[in-house]
């Protein structure tokens, strides 16, 4: 377990060596003053200082050899000096700090969601499987997970924000609070930031309570037909506990897995649909830096991002070590 | 074994048409590949059924083929340009020599441009705004100053078929070879291709290519299908190296290898046949994957520039005027989007249904 435990970070060192290698290429191929050569970017606001580009090309070390000036940048990485976004003359750090928590808000809510409707969920189909409700259920869910979000969120906003304008249904377009959030009580403002989060919750929990659905009616397809299963039942288990104690714990080492996959993306937000809803969160930062073309930022949460994407994987792995005991490394 | 017995002997269904025979009795599934095959129609024809450009014409004498300029600017006649058409063929065909014919697209709109008053005898310009909604002349109605969505979804499909298939075409090549060799090999090639596997899973494509388009000014849809097909191929590699590593030890390849076969033959002669069925799989999620973020990407602003219509572009025009309840240039792009999605991922699930050994039928 030690030796593959090793053996992995040191993968993960390696992948993260390759992409930092990649991003600092991206940083090295920018254009230095990116915008004079390009007249629609002309915009004063945009354009970085004098100071700015001074301040980037200490920070990137574009003044020294190649090899060291990445060192350089990987020990300023390394200590969390990120350089400073030029549209915002703020550190990137305590920008990406700033977003954390709505990308939170939202991804918790979404995966306490989904999971909670998933299981059960998942369960009933196995009990109900080939029934005309249990197709019926497969049928929509298996539409919902193909329906890519970023269609769903539109429809919503036209249904909800526009069409229902003015009628009980009515929901706010974006952001994640109304204009005048701060002088209202608290009770008003939990229900202001409540209002605002059901359309984003829901574009973000449908996709993924689909694919959890069926994905734990998959694994349980297969336990079901175990022998110990007929075993439970022949010893006169009622069928949920067969259902529940016997089953369900032994499709949870993939569904942990599937768990800890999910686990670190909670922090990445999600480009698309943050760029939609104008939501403050990692994606919407993102977005709006590259439309700014905000190197720092951009390249942060770039290499932000493959962090946390390693790291999901290296867990995963960790996770299915440690809750099937049947599993050794070596 | 006389020439009549040879006759009587039952050939018993190879493994392709087991599972192409299980495939078929999918109704979903066909009807997912219809769907395709449909859409593959009008992505190839689309300057046949929606244009402004004849699709042949008889001019000074000669025969054209104008609608081929939709495919490729270089492809239609530079005599047009040269008698100062301005892309307005019927009129000028007539006035410039009244005796050429021509054979028009199905329907008179086009993609790139909005069709003006008188452009084609007693037809209307193209509405905009409120007035945009679907007529019986606009069949999706119009986006932006009076585009038709019909026209621009029909040549759309032509982008969003192209990125699936190159994208996954460039991802299975990569993934089937590396996997291939990987499997088949071992020791430390495995042990490297491998590796380079695990670091390539962990680059975010849709990252990589926003980065990009802040570091290239003008990234094309190839640039977008290299980058989707450079970072997709991981899935397919692995499932290939899985299948390689078992059929190795066959009895069929120790046949092969006695033979003095060489170990490319081997490898994709002989094994990568065996080993293809379940790579089939992750192809066809992986086209799905490569329509929806082209769309996302043209929905975000950074997809095909703007000559090119793409349903994401349309959709992105919809979101713009989101408030004003053009619900058209949502519902539309939006469900063409979602029915290709969905088609692809039946297809997948149903060949693996269909390839699956377990499922299979003793009997046949």
């Amino acid at each position: 377990m030690v030796s593959y435990l090793v053996r992995r970070l040191l993968v993960g060192l390696l992948t993260l060596g390759l992409i930092t290698c990649m991003i600092y290429g991206l940083i090295r191929s920018m254009p230095g003053s990116p915008l004079d050569t390009d007249p629609a970017m002309m915009d004063p606001s945009k354009m970085p200082s004098k100071a700015d580009i001074e301040r980037m090309r200490s920070i990137y070390g574009l003044d020294k050899p190649l090899h060291e000036a990445y060192w350089q940048w990987l020990k300023n990485a390394a200590t969390l000096n990120l350089g400073t976004s030029y549209s915002q003359k703020k550190p990137v750090a305590e920008l990406i700090a700033d977003r954390v928590g709505p990308t939170l808000q939202l991804s918790v809510t979404s995966l306490l969601l989904s999971y909670l409707l998933a299981v059960p969920m998942g369960l009933y189909a196995t009990v109900r499987s080939g029934r005309p409700d249990e197709r019926g259920l497969s049928f929509v869910l298996y539409t919902l997970y193909s329906f890519p979000s970023f269609v769903a969120a539109l429809f919503l906003q036209l249904l909800f924000a526009v069409k229902l304008d003015g009628t009980w249904f009515e929901l706010p377009l974006m952001g994640n609070h109304s204009s005048g959030y701060e002088d209202l009580g608290d009770m008003a403002q939990a229900w202001d930031s409540f209002q605002h989060m059901i359309l984003p919750v829901t574009c973000f929990t449908y996709g993924s309570l689909a694919y959890y659905c069926r994905f734990v009616k998959a694994n349980m397809e297969e336990v079901i037909r175990q022998d110990y299963i007929r075993t439970a039942r022949a010893k006169g288990l009622g069928p949920i506990r067969v259902l529940i104690h016997h089953a369900f714990r032994n499709t949870l080492i993939p569904f942990v897995t599937l768990m800890g996959l999910t686990l670190p993306g909670l922090l990445g937000g999600a480009i698309i649909l943050e760029g939609i809803f104008n939501w403050p969160g990692m994606g919407l930062l993102f977005f709006t830096s590259i439309l700014g073309r905000d190197y720092p930022t951009i390249m942060s949460l770039t290499l932000m991002f493959s962090i946390l994407t390693l790291s999901g994987q290296l867990l995963a792995d960790m996770l299915y070590a440690f809750v099937d005991p049947r599993i050794r490394y070596s | 074994m006389n020439k009549k017995d040879r006759d009587n002997v039952v050939v018993s269904a190879g493994f392709w048409q087991q599972s192409w025979h299980r495939f078929r009795r999918r109704r979903l599934g066909m009807l997912a590949l219809y769907f395709i095959g449909v859409l593959s129609v009008i992505a190839v024809f689309s300057p046949m059924i929606a244009g402004t450009k004849p699709i042949v014409c008889r001019y000074k004498g000669s025969i054209y083929f104008p609608c081929m300029g939709y495919y490729n600017r270089t492809w239609e006649n530079p005599i047009f340009q040269k008698d100062r058409f301005r892309r307005i063929y019927p009129r000028n065909l007539k006035r410039k020599d009244p005796q050429s014919w021509a054979i028009w697209p199905l329907v008179y709109q086009d993609p790139h441009r909005p069709v003006r008053r008188g452009e084609w005898e007693g037809l209307e310009g193209n509405p905009y705004g409120a007035q945009g909604r679907p007529t019986g002349k606009n069949w999706f109605g119009t986006y932006k100053t009076g585009f038709d969505v019909f026209a621009s979804m029909v040549h759309g499909t032509r982008i969003a078929l192209l990125v699936g298939f190159v994208s996954t075409g460039i991802a299975a090549t990569i993934g089937i070879t590396l996997g291939a060799i990987a499997g088949y090999m071992g020791g430390i090639v495995d042990l490297v291709i491998s590796r380079v596997i695990e670091v390539v899973m962990c680059v975010p494509a849709l990252v990589l290519i926003l980065s990009l388009q802040a570091v290239i000014e003008e990234v094309s849809i190839w640039n977008i299908m290299m980058l989707l097909g450079l970072t997709g191929w991981t899935s397919m590699a692995r499932l290939t190296r899985g299948e390689f590593l078992k059929l190795r030890e066959t009895e069929f390849v120790a046949a092969a290898r006695c033979l003095g076969a060489s170990r490319v033959r081997i490898m994709f002669r002989h094994v990568l046949p065996n080993a293809l069925a379940p790579v089939m799989v992750p192809i066809a999620f992986g086209i799905a994957a490569g329509i929806q973020v082209e769309a996302a990407l043209s929905l975000l602003g950074f997809g095909a520039p703007p000559p090119n219509p793409s349903w994401g572009t349309i959709l992105n025009s919809g979101r713009e005027t989101l408030q004003s309840g053009y619900w058209w240039q949502l519902v539309f792009p939006g469900m063409g989007i979602f029915l290709t999605v969905l088609a692809y991922n039946l297809i997948g699930e149903g060949i693996q249904e269909a390839t699956d050994p377990r499922l299979a039928d003793p009997r046949n």
